[in-house]
């Protein structure tokens, strides 16, 4: 190697090392490892399970028997809870997006309940508004929190008593998948992720109204 | 000049343009804030926000709060499997970023002035332990928006 090609590589170096050091200018993460596999956002389960039997107060204040509110209807159950910037709006409007594209005699046979796991904040009328927002037509379920953790403890959700902190932060919980039950046998047959997003439903939902594997 | 002295002179261009690039890859935290965005919220109580913040100094930082005309309560979470939590910063390191994202960390915003709409910009000025605080325009997008990862 003589003098001119030397000067040549460490100008190169010069180069390259200042464009590695401002990559990340461009507003993109220079490299993104996820997972190793993609989980499906919406999962047909190999056995059926039964809807949770739950009775609570909906947002008018009556009592709502969900397995016989529910019973012949597709119905999508979701446990979360209103003082939720983040994940509980963002399922709620996912689902939301797609049942308005659901032609309307669809759109009426499905029931949709969001069931609160902070029922002490969600009262009826909370849970009123806040639907409100999303789809007025869902349904917002509040009651006693250990009947509801029991129901979704029946169908496999997590949740936890919403904790108050010394900061005065409430820490809640929402349940970390949407149940999705067959008008055919009135049982889950599937469960939306926490990743599927409005158009993962849209594609999903006209079949599993009609007791379709999406 | 010898070839030894040609090659040095070259390597001390290498750091100087190093430098010249990025303003200081040692020393102080050199931040930018990437990508910010409001999904429309439900109602006024509550909103959420979420951006990136990179690092290209040599040194962390933490974001400790942030402040809006919109909000005088924006407080810092974190996602804990489906729990989410308060906490008093977060963490940038040297050399790195910080990701508020859906399902992860993220402000929330309570009690707001008014309902954000799509369309609308939101001005945020985000205050660091160490870096000089940082003003934000934040569009404000659909309540479904999440950017592709």
């Amino acid at each position: 190697m003589h003098r001119r090609t030397l000067l040549a590589s460490a100008l190169a170096a010069a180069a390259a090392l200042s464009l590695t050091a401002c990559n990340d200018d461009d507003g993109k993460p220079a490299a993104e490892v996820s997972g190793g596999t993609t989980a499906k956002p919406i999962v047909t389960l190999d056995s059926p399970i039964e809807k949770p039997d739950l009775v609570l107060t909906d947002t008018s204040g009556k009592k709502y028997d969900l397995l016989e509110k529910t019973k012949g209807h597709p119905t999508l159950i979701y446990f979360g809870y209103t003082n939720c910037p983040d994940v509980c709006p963002l399922t709620m409007a996912n689902i939301a997006v797609a049942v308005k594209q659901l032609p309307p005699a669809e759109r009426k046979d499905l029931r949709v309940v969001f069931v609160t796991s902070d029922p002490e904040r969600d009262t009826p009328a909370a849970l009123k508004k806040w639907l409100g927002g999303i789809d007025k037509d869902f349904t917002g379920l509040t009651g006693k929190f250990d009947t509801i953790q029991a129901g979704a403890r029946s169908v496999n959700i997590g949740i936890e008593k919403p904790v108050k902190k010394k900061n005065g932060d409430v820490v809640s919980t929402h349940g970390a998948q949407v149940l999705l039950s067959s008008p055919k046998d009135d049982k889950i047959h599937w469960m939306g992720m926490q990743e599927a997003t409005s158009d993962n439903y849209t594609k999903a939902l006209p079949k599993i109204v009609k007791g379709q594997n999406p | 000049m010898n070839r030894r002295t040609t090659l040095a002179a070259a390597l001390a261009l290498t750091a100087s343009l190093a430098l010249a690039g990025c303003g200081g890859a040692d020393g102080a935290p050199q931040l930018k804030v990437a990508d910010p965005y409001m999904p429309q919220p439900v109602d006024q109580n509550m909103a959420g926000a979420y951006f990136t913040v990179k690092n290209s100094g040599g040194t962390g930082d933490k974001l400790t709060s942030v402040t809006s005309d919109l909000s005088k309560d924006i407080t810092l979470h974190k996602t804990v499997g489906t729990k989410m939590e308060q906490v008093d910063s977060l963490a940038i390191p040297a050399g790195g970023e910080l990701r508020l994202s859906r399902g992860g960390n993220h402000l929330m915003f309570m009690g707001l002035k008014k309902k954000p709409a799509e369309g609308d910009k939101v001005t945020l000025e985000l205050h660091f332990a160490t870096a000089g605080p940082v003003k934000v325009t934040v569009p404000v997008k659909a309540v479904t928006y999440a950017p592709k990862k």
